[in-house]
């Protein structure tokens, strides 16, 4: 986008010697415009202008909205962010790898439709009608933003200077776009993403034309408004750093340019630029995005959900925290141990593992040890070190430190060894090991306690734990798997060889015969205060790498590389009586025809960079010029939405892709318009004092340009409306009729058979 | 540093092609004069005995770094030779007398006292044993390409070492002259001191740079300890070593294209690539710095409009021939010798074709029975590259079916043994003693696992990592079967000389297994199971219907039938082309398995990010009070001043660069052309060298940061030399910088001596001193991180 003011001056009749010389002195008088206006375009055509914008976005909310109250169930992701809006309305503290605005905007409405946040959003599929939702408004939305993307679309391709066609034909494929259309119309945040991604690109494409009148008030707005939408766009989703990139790039460029003593500008004044920038496009978005975390934990007060996941000193300043019931464990306590994740007890008693499974293995028959759901003596374990002589009662167990437990009703020490568990081989059968026996498997009875978190001294209720087998390397685990009628369909408790696994973590209840009396009652009330800064370094840490921990596999997540080419879908929701689905798929033809002209991109751009280094200019300057600073921004817009995908170690999924598909299909417009259109319209840029006005050039658009766009246009509404069922999920496609539409063979359809 | 009014008489920085031409010419010019007037007595001129690059490095010397002052009025400084014969006998002969001496030096500190350690040390015991079996024949298979293993085995043959040790890890040596072998490897690690003397010459470094960044190579603890082990790490890192001179040497041929000189050095940077690669893989990060120059060379030939055509193109012939047809040769003819050399079976037999297997000496397949039929024991071998044997144990997949696990693996055990029986009960012929059916095309059998009695069986549950596809397990056995324990035998093809007759032949006839009720091929794409499968190869039943993929096609490897007779004689020949191909595609598969395994607590393994800064050191061998104990450690002073010059480079251009936006050149365009392009391929070098292993995912270790620790040790000299090389610097401070800079090195050295020496005695009470940074593991036996 960046170019220098005086070489838009030059004169366009005659083709310059040398194009690539920057040296405008032999500039002279006789280059003086014929006609000096102050816009390339008439009124006429700005009418028409406002007529198909408002025509296109009328269209895109009547996209948007189509029967938005169907289905009336909870619908993909649905699940997550319907529920964070709860919780806002609530106040209960909860934890998500997003930032936090676009499900504070989603609260906002469900505050201003009167929706009171009762509902959980618990599963795929839960009717909201039955539960008095007010789904249709907080659905509106997205819905909205979604549909506002077009006019942004199109008038950020006006404002970089393309025909009313070139504009127009993004904005369509922008409209009919299904995975834009599914996606936007759902309670996610993935409208709002793109929404503000488009302002900060409209407001930058506006900063860039006011370059030649800078420190005025119109460039600073947009800057500002540039800088607005950018921190905006990053507090839906980090996603939002990509955008940053995207404009920090064209800014550092615009800012190189500037710096060069061709410019004529003292240091002084090209200091001034920078400032300005450093402070509309760098502190501004920080204060704002600090802005929204600070409304976050103004709103969410209590505890709640996200507790879990927050450091001890945070949570004690949430409303109802039960850290402060924590007391802190010493040797000889008896103490309870339960499983963080499944909330079951570590428990055993006098039943032994049977001597032979079902599948022929062979166990040690030693006393059972399971996960139990229920309060019960036999949940009890009495801590020791790991010293004979030198037992520590009453000293407090710390971080590290190796204890062993005593099973207290039935009087034996909790044991792991190298023998498989009875359902899952790779992992350790844990059992017990009476004391009436002689010492000689003391090694198998040692752990080592190691806090996650609370502090370095174990303190009930406050200090997650891992019990980590000291002979043999191994975490006490347990998971949601029942043993058989042997085990009274318990939980099977085992030793578990990864060691790293967050499911790993212990924590003890209570003391037994202490709880009661220990706890100061008073001092639970109370609410501790933590500064916002630390609160915000904190949740910002986790959510980094939480996000990059979400490696997981998922059915329907997808390679970057698969998306462009929409290799993989994803199911979004079914109904299984009526046989409809939702499958959020792009427009695969609009998609395939965007990647050939992102090929076509790469194509031109890099035959122009050979001939030029031959010493030939194949494409007229104000063509080229326009090719590389606008249909080149976007490309870029493209590349820094989707290649930075390649290096995220998480689970991807294919609306990841959604930013950049956006970016797509404004390369497309625009490469379709650099063939079939001649010439391009400018200059376009504000002129300032020190530009010398210059001769308007216009586009020529042939009827082929706009055949071949009604063409294009045609061949997308076919496939959007071919595609369509899948998208709104509003009527069931037959067998056949699906089979139809698999265009690819990794599309897994629901009801295909 | 230039002032204004200098600005307005110098030439802006112009496209490059106009930049190389003004630069050349006069640079010629001078060139030529020099020769010409001071050749006989000056040692810049042309001086017959002395080596070509030598040559070109002190006509150059004279043009750069002076030559802007020249211009200038600056008088390049005359070399005044003392009266003192033997003194200017030094300054005469001093480009042969300095690499000479720290190569001397260099052979000293590898050599001495190398049997310190009468023990199989840390990798010793893959290597040396890797070598044995060169000495014995024996085929073996091993994820690292074959030559620095040849090289091994070569070092043991001259030191009449039989190959019967089995260099179990901390066994002691017999008598077999492994103090030979391992100064065979410490040799590799030597020449690495004048090779980084030279490369420095090449790059424009002062005399004094080049000594450094060579003193820096020689003292760095890390490179001498690698070296003194029978490793390939010593063969690699002069492999990579040699590369970067032949490619910085060429680089100064470019002005005369197509010269004897040229040609000599664009082959010899072919040759050293081919070596690299065929000692281990990591070669090709410095093939891709070699690629990425070739890039930039030709894409500046293409800017140069007076070049004829035809000779751009010959430009890009030569490149095409010495840069990839010679590697490329270079690589094959290592695994050519490595199949001469191997002629009997061995260990790593499983991973190769069943044919390859056959033709080995003291393989029995060839007595196998040649038809197979039902009743018959069979292994049965996948013949995709890189492919496995079927296989199947008893442990059960922890999703899906949660039946029992079948897999692909490459070594044979009693697993692999399969027994093909009749598909349903009632076909079974009543007379157990009748002739035995052979088995023929479109035959449905069932095959039952010989270990746990369990049936290949596939069925319409998601396979677990390829989850399009479906579920191969083994399930029921000979009472419980059901059709999905069903499969059809369809021949692909016959690859001996008998006719294709649609009959079941072991080892010589390709056929699918089509699965009767979901039509489904049995398929071994080289696809690793998680640690649950051990990381064996994933089967599936693939819907796709690639019947003429590799991975779906399969061949009867061994085979027992009590009831046939023995087959006769070798039909079987395998192609070369074929197992080259094979044996690359199941290194690569192997490499690809070694992923950090969470399960196992790797004390020796390190992260990435934890090498620029040395956070960590390795201990080579057992830590006990009596052992002589090795720790691999860099120099502190050399990583730490490698990795800061990085920074300080990054910075220097950065400043540069603005400043010349604003016209501002604090450094004529010849000097900033040279800093530029060897900055170039130092961090490029570096980058190349060091990024790869943050993104990959195997497992890594300390001594992968190695070659690219040879980047920046030389840059760390380069940027040195730039800031005191200059005008501005007055000799005193330039000398006390250097002063400082050798002490410091040599001194770090001198301390750390025990830690590659071998430490003696308790390490906790000797080595306290040499903790300098809190994670480093010489005295306690901690290992920081392992939880998080």
């Amino acid at each position: 986008m960046a170019t220098g003011s005086e070489s838009s001056l030059r004169q366009r009749s005659t083709v310059p010697k040398h194009p690539q010389s920057r040296d405008d002195s032999n500039n002279t008088a006789e280059d003086a415009p014929k006609n000096v206006i102050k816009s390339v375009f008439t009124s006429a055509e700005k009418t028409n202008s406002l007529i198909a914008l408002a025509g296109l976005t009328a269209v895109a909310i009547f996209v948007r909205f189509y029967k938005i109250n169907e289905p009336d169930e909870v619908v993909f992701d649905e699940v997550h962010f319907g529920k964070f809006a709860s919780y806002y309305l609530r106040g209960s503290y909860f934890f998500d790898v997003h930032p936090p605005l676009a499900k504070m905007m989603l609260a906002a409405m469900g505050y201003v439709i009167g929706y009171d946040g009762h509902f959980l959003f618990d599963n795929i599929g839960d009717k909201y009608n039955d539960n008095n939702v007010p789904y249709i408004g907080l659905r509106a939305l997205p819905a909205f933003l979604g549909a506002m993307t077009v006019p942004l679309v199109y008038m950020t391709m006006r404002e970089a200077g393309f025909p009313i066609l070139t504009c127009a034909l993004a904005a369509f494929f922008v409209i009919f776009d299904n995975m834009l259309v599914t996606q936007t119309r759902l309670i996610l945040l993935d409208s709002m993403l793109v929404f503000f991604m488009m302002c900060s690109i409209y407001s930058y494409v506006r900063f860039y034309k006011t370059r030649n009148n800078p420190f005025s008030l119109k460039w600073w707005s947009w800057m500002i408004a540039t800088g607005v939408s950018i921190a905006m766009t990053t507090s839906v989703k980090m996603v939002g750093l990509f955008t940053v990139a995207t404009i920090g790039v064209a800014v550092i460029w615009d800012l190189w340019e500037l710096l060069d003593i061709r410019r004529r500008l003292t240091m002084q004044q090209f200091m001034n630029h920078f400032y300005a920038r450093a402070i509309g496009l760098i502190l501004v978005p920080v204060v704002i995005y600090l802005f929204w975390f600070y409304v976050h934990f103004a709103i969410l007060v209590n505890s709640g959900p996200g507790d879990d996941f927050m450091s001890t000193e945070f949570q004690e300043t949430l409303k109802g925290n039960t850290m402060a019931d924590g007391i802190y464990v010493k040797y000889g306590d008896n103490i309870t141990i339960r499983h963080k994740d499944t909330s079951v007890y570590l428990h055993s008693h006098y039943h032994n593992y049977p001597l032979r499974y079902d599948d022929g293995r062979i166990s040690s028959a030693g006393q059972q040890v399971t996960g139990y759901s229920h309060e019960d003596p036999n949940n009890l374990w009495q801590i020791y070190s790991d010293s004979v002589e030198n037992t520590k009662f009453g000293k407090q167990v710390k971080d590290k430190d190796v204890i062993r437990l005593l099973h207290v009703t039935t009087s034996s020490w909790l044991l792991a060894h190298d023998v498989a568990s009875p359902t899952m081989t790779t992992n350790e059968e844990i059992t017990t090991y009476s004391t009436n026996e002689d010492g000689s498997r003391f090694n198998e009875t040692t752990f080592q306690i190691i806090l996650e978190s609370g502090g370095d001294k174990l303190r009930t209720m406050a200090s997650n734990f891992k019990l980590l087998h000291q002979a043999t390397k191994v975490a006490i685990w347990t998971h949601p798997q029942k043993l058989p009628d042997w085990g009274f369909e318990q939980q099977e408790v085992n030793g578990n060889k990864n060691i790293v696994q967050k499911s790993n973590l212990w924590l003890s209840d209570l003391i037994e015969g202490k709880n009661a009396s220990e706890i100061d009652q008073e001092s639970s009330k109370a609410v501790k205060k933590r500064s916002f800064i630390l609160k915000f370094l904190e949740l910002q840490g986790k959510m980094i790498s939480h996000n990059a921990g979400l490696t997981d596999s998922h059915p329907y997540q997808s390679l970057p590389i698969e998306w462009p080419f929409l290799a993989k879908g994803i199911s979004f929701w079914t109904e299984n009586d009526t046989r409809k689905q939702i499958y959020l798929v792009g427009n695969p033809l609009g998609m395939w025809i965007a990647v050939a002209s992102l090929a076509c991109i790469i194509g031109v751009s890099g035959a122009d960079l050979l001939s030029r280094r031959r010493g030939f200019y194949p494409l007229n300057q104000d063509v080229q010029k326009r090719f590389y600073y606008a249909t080149g921004f976007f490309f870029i817009g493209w590349v820094f939405h989707y290649m930075p995908f390649f290096l995220m170690g998480r689970a991807l999924f294919l609306h990841h892709y959604m930013p950049a598909l956006v970016f797509s299909y404004m390369v497309l417009a625009a490469v379709h318009g650099f063939i079939f259109i001649e010439g391009v319209d400018g200059p376009i840029s504000d002129p300032g004092p020190e530009t010398r006005p210059r001769q308007v050039q216009r586009a020529v658009v042939p009827v082929v340009a706009y055949a071949t766009g009604i063409i294009l246009m045609a061949i997308h509404l076919g496939s959007f409306l071919f595609f369509a069922p899948l998208s709104y999920g509003t009527s069931a496609i037959s067998v056949a009729g699906l089979a139809r539409r698999k265009f690819l063979p990794q599309w897994d359809f629901h009801f295909a058979k | 540093m230039y002032t204004s009014e200098n600005i307005k008489r110098r030439n802006p920085v112009g496209s490059s092609t106009t930049r190389d031409q003004s630069l050349q010419q006069p640079q010629d010019d001078h060139h030529h004069s020099n020769s010409q007037n001071r050749a006989s007595a000056d040692p810049y001129g042309q001086n017959p005995l002395k080596p070509a690059f030598q040559q070109q490095q002190h006509q150059q010397a004279g043009g750069y770094g002076y030559r802007d002052h020249y211009q200038f009025g600056y008088a390049p400084p005359r070399k005044e030779y003392s009266a003192n014969k033997y003194i200017r006998f030094y300054q005469e002969n001093d480009y042969i007398l300095i690499p000479t001496l720290l190569t001397l030096v260099s052979f000293w500190t590898r050599f001495r006292d190398i049997k310190s350690s009468d023990i199989v040390v840390w990798d010793e015991a893959h290597f040396g044993k890797f070598g044995s079996y060169y000495i014995k024949g024996e085929f073996y298979f091993d994820v690292h390409p074959p030559l620095g293993k040849m090289l091994v085995g070569l070092s043991g043959a001259l030191a009449g070492y039989d190959g019967s040790f089995g260099f179990d890890s901390g066994a002691k040596y017999p008598d077999i002259g492994y103090g030979f072998m391992r100064i065979f490897n410490a040799f590799f690690g030597a020449i690495m001191v004048p090779l980084a003397y030279w490369t420095s010459q090449e790059l424009r470094m002062s005399q004094t740079a080049c000594i450094f960044a060579a003193v820096l190579v020689l003292f760095d603890n890390a490179y001498l300890t690698i070296s003194r082990f029978i490793l390939l790490d010593s063969m690699l890192l002069a492999a990579t070593c040699f590369v970067f001179f032949c490619l910085t040497r060429f680089r100064n041929e470019r002005h005369d294209p197509f010269s004897l000189d040229w040609w000599l050095w664009l082959a010899m940077t072919g040759v050293a690539i081919g070596l690299v690669s065929s000692i281990k893989w990591v070669g090709l990060f410095v093939t891709a710095l070699v690629g990425l120059n070739t890039i930039e060379e030709l894409w500046d030939l293409f800017g140069d409009l007076s070049l004829p055509k035809t000779t751009y193109i010959k430009h890009w012939a030569a490149r095409a021939a010495c840069l990839i047809a010679l590697p490329f040769s270079v690589y094959v003819a290592s695994f050519a010798l490595h199949f001469a050399i191997l002629r009997n079976s061995g260990p790593g037999d499983a991973q190769m074709s069943s044919l390859f297997q056959a033709s080995l000496n003291g393989n029995d397949f060839r007595s196998n029975p040649l038809y197979v039929a039902y009743g018959s024991k069979v292994s049965i071998k996948n013949t995709g590259y890189g492919g496995g044997l079927l296989h199947s144990h008893v442990q059960t997949f922890p999703e899906g079916s949660r039946q029992q696990q079948v897999t692909c693996y490459h070594h044979k055990d009693n697993n692999n043994n399969w027994i093909i029986k009749h598909a349903k009960r009632e076909e079974v012929p009543e007379d157990a003693g009748s002739a035995p059916r052979i088995l023929r095309d479109g035959d449905l059998v069932r095959l039952g696992h010989e270990q746990t009695n369990r049936s290949l069986h596939s069925h319409p549950i998601k396979a677990p990592v390829t989850s399009a596809q479906w579920e191969v397990s083994g399930y029921g056995d000979d009472s419980t079967n059901d059709a999905n324990d069903e499969w059809v035998i369809e021949i692909v093809d016959e690859n001996s000389r008998h006719p294709k007759d649609g009959q079941l032949r072991s080892l010589s006839t390709t056929f699918r297994l089509r699965h009767r009720v979901l039509g489904c091929l049995l398929t071994a794409e080289n696809v690793n199971l998680p640690q649950w499968g051990f990381r064996q190869i994933e089967v599936t039943c693939d819907t796709r219907n690639r019947t003429n993929s590799p991975h779906s096609i399969w061949n009867v490897e061994q085979h027992w039938n009590d009831k046939l007779p023995a087959g006769e004689g070798n039909l079987y020949k395998s192609k070369f082309w074929k197992d080259f191909w094979h044996l690359n595609v199941a290194m690569m598969t192997s490499n690809n398995a070694l992923i950090p395994d969470p399960d196992k607590e790797d004390v020796l393994a390190s992260n990435p990010s934890q090498w620029p800064l040395l956070a960590v050191g390795l201990r080579m061998c057992g830590w006990g009070d009596d052992a002589v104990k090795f720790y691999l450690l860099g120099n502190p002073i050399a990583w730490w001043g490698g990795t800061l010059s990085l920074g300080v480079f990054a910075l220097t251009v950065f400043y540069y660069i603005v400043r010349r936006q604003r016209k501002f050149q604090d450094v004529s365009p010849m000097e900033w052309e040279q800093f530029l392009a060897a900055g170039k391929l130092l961090v490029g070098g570096w980058f190349l060298h060091y990024i790869p292993f943050c993104i990959m995912g195997r497992v890594t270790y300390l001594h992968h940061y190695f070659p690219a620790l040879y980047f920046s040790l030389l840059l760390f000299s380069f940027v040195i030399d730039h800031f005191v090389n200059r005008p501005a610097v007055s000799s005193k401070v330039r000398n006390v910088v250097w002063g400082v800079a050798f002490a410091a090195v040599t001194f770090t050295f001198l301390f750390f001596w025990d830690v590659s020496y071998g430490i003696r005695g308790p390490a906790a009470e000797t080595m306290k001193s040499r903790q300098w940074r809190g994670a480093w593991n010489i005295i306690d036996d901690h290992k920081p991180n392992t939880f998080i």
